[in-house]
């Protein structure tokens, strides 16, 4: 399973010089199975929202939520205008704040590392939306539940890649093993400098960013944007 | 200096309703009624007799309405058995879940074993209504009053301390995530209870100026320690003192509602001090409901406010309150709730306003 998602991916590999890492990412873990996790690599991204689209065909997210998006940006600096991509989703944290306050314990880690949340338990109460600290999560109004990225686990187990990897334009999106040595996610950990969101939350995301500019990896500061897509009421 | 602007973001909705607002705030006005009925209940003070049972009038009302809120903020209330069912110790709303029954439990028990002389000679006046009361009145129990009353002040602790930790300890919204907010949820809750029992006063039968007088030096007390406190929290965080105060405060900067709620509850309090200070009896009314507007306000500003930074993006979410249950309507039921619940156990309570009255009002509940 693992070899023929790395057969895909194979491809999508491609020699970046490495310099200063802004955040060290994390060795392979000396366990047995996988430890899945995304590499998104920003030079690639051309903001076309087709993972978008895909994420919500794949999980019937509700009109009004999405479990993930590419916040784009306008990036002016001196002088020079710019468009930065980034595309956002659960970053299935290695110390993940949402687990620890589920009230019902309905939030939990699988022991591939990705964070689901139980359906048939979980309260709707809302805690884990607040503690996580990239709004990756919401509650789902169609089912009154927590709701979020699962890496597609359901795609995962079948031995497929998510929905968002697969449709992705640019090849941006890579998702593999960060525990087996030759994967693609592992091998452009280990040979580019790489970044993930927030690393001062000390959540220790398994979502890393190649090309992260700086401005971007914490809370935007900034104009916001005018239109942003509400649910009207609840 | 580099400028950013979004093209491409989304918002992130309140997730937790004005219905957690309205909990933490019929919760708070619980507690600290409860805390008021003490003196006179468990204490025996002389001149804390009226005090004492419009604190346990409003203690048992908000903490009967208060769990109803809580139940519709969840957005799946039938499974609220699940707390108990697969409660998490790592949580501390799962903690609450066991402390609101404990306090709940406590204040009922306390508020019979403290009107249990005057139900019984209450029983012959109450019509049909009299055997209840025959059965649930009898002697006083001091050891028992004093016991249920203990059981209901740890509940009652508890309550305050859950409510503020539960919040206190989200590192991703930095208003919330100071050391100050459990003090400030505290401090609110009293005030607000001192601010109730003085609207109560006037509404209930029986006003005495001497309560209102002391309610009012114990109100004006409390809201000045709450606007101390509330200027420690702005001057830490102001100056850069302490590292999570500069960034709760510099999580609102530009927050305009937010700044502008901010400064009009400062300017309430200041006034409801001076009123109560300078005519403590006869300005209830008006103090009271100050009182009652600040605990809320405090509570809408840190819980919608907060919710409305976002957390990875610029600028604020916009909140637009709806009128249907999750907004408007589910806080006019609420206070609805609580005015029905007032209104009968006032009318159940002894000593009461008159006979025939009651047993129209207890006939028709
Ligand atoms: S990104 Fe948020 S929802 Fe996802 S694991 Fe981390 S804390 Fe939990
Ligand atoms: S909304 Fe569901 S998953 Fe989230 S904390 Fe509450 S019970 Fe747990």
């Amino acid at each position: 399973m693992a070899g023929s998602r790395r057969a895909l991916l194979a491809g999508l590999a491609s020699a970046w010089a490495g310099t200063a890492a802004e955040a060290a990412a994390p060795a392979p873990a000396p366990q047995l199975g996988p430890r899945w996790g995304m590499v998104v690599d920003l030079a690639r991204c051309i903001g076309c929202q087709a993972c978008t689209v895909s994420c919500i065909m794949e999980n019937a997210v509700p009109p009004d939520s999405l479990r993930t998006i590419v916040n784009t940006y306008e990036v002016t600096k001196d002088g020079v205008v710019g468009m930065a991509m980034l595309p956002r989703l659960c970053n299935h944290c290695a110390d993940a704040p949402c687990l620890p306050v589920c009230p019902v314990g309905a939030t939990f880690q699988r022991a591939d590392g990705i964070v689901v949340v139980d359906s048939d338990r979980c309260v709707g109460c809302a805690y884990c939306v607040q503690a996580c600290p990239y709004d990756a999560r919401f509650i789902n109004h169609e089912t009154n539940k927590a709701d979020k990225c699962t890496f597609c686990a359901h795609r995962v187990d079948a031995g497929l890649l998510p929905a968002c990897v697969e449709s992705c334009v640019g090849g941006a999106r890579i998702f593999g093993d960060l525990n087996d040595p030759h994967s693609t996610v592992r091998q452009r950990l280990d040979a580019e400098p790489s970044a993930v969101l927030k690393p001062e939350a000390g959540t220790q995301p398994r979502v890393f960013y190649l090309h992260l500019d700086p401005l971007l990896s914490g809370k935007v500061e900034g104009t916001p944007t005018l239109w942003r897509p509400q649910h009207e009421g609840a | 200096m580099p400028e950013i602007t979004e093209i491409i973001g989304i918002t992130r909705e309140v997730a937790w309703l004005p219905w957690a607002v309205t909990y933490f705030f019929l919760i708070g006005l619980s507690v600290g009624a409860f805390a008021l009925s003490l003196p006179h209940y468990a204490f025996g003070r002389p001149g804390w007799a009226r005090i004492g049972r419009l604190g346990l009038l409003g203690a048992l009302a908000a903490g009967l309405a208060a769990p109803v809120a809580l139940l519709a903020d969840l957005h799946q209330p039938g499974r609220f058995w699940h707390f108990y069912a697969y409660p998490n110790p790592s949580s501390w709303m799962a903690w609450g879940a066991f402390f609101i029954p404990t306090y709940l439990g406590g204040l009922f028990l306390y508020a019979w074993m403290a009107l249990r002389p005057a139900l019984a000679e209450d029983a012959a006046a109450r019509g049909w209504l009299a055997p209840l009361y025959r059965l649930l009145g009898g002697p006083a129990r001091p050891g028992l009053l004093r016991g249920f009353a203990l059981l209901a002040a740890v509940g009652a602790a508890l309550v305050l301390l859950y409510t503020g930790m539960e919040v206190m300890v989200v590192r991703a919204r930095p208003l919330w995530n100071t050391p100050f907010l459990p003090v400030q949820f505290a401090l609110t809750a009293f005030a607000g209870a001192a601010g109730f029992l003085l609207v109560l006063d006037r509404l209930t039968e029986g006003h005495e100026p001497a309560a209102e007088a002391k309610l009012n030096r114990l109100l004006a007390g409390l809201l000045l320690v709450s606007l101390a406190v509330g200027a420690a929290w702005f001057a830490l965080g102001a100056l850069g003192l302490e590292a999570t105060h500069a960034a709760a405060l510099a999580s609102v900067r530009g927050h305009h509602s937010f700044q502008a709620l901010a400064l009009w509850g400062q300017a309430a309090v200041l006034a409801a001090i001076l009123l109560a200070l300078l005519r403590p009896a006869g300005s209830g009314w008006l103090t009271g409901l100050v009182a009652l507007h600040a605990a809320w306000m405090f509570r809408w500003a840190v819980f919608i406010g907060g919710q409305s930074v976002p957390k990875t993006g610029p600028g604020f979410y916009d909140y637009h309150l709806p009128m249907g249950p999750s907004g408007l309507l589910g806080i006019l039921g609420s206070m609805g709730l609580l005015v029905f619940l007032l209104v009968l156990l006032d009318a159940l309570m002894p000593p009461a306003r008159s006979r025939a009255a009651i047993a129209g009002a207890t006939g028709k509940a």
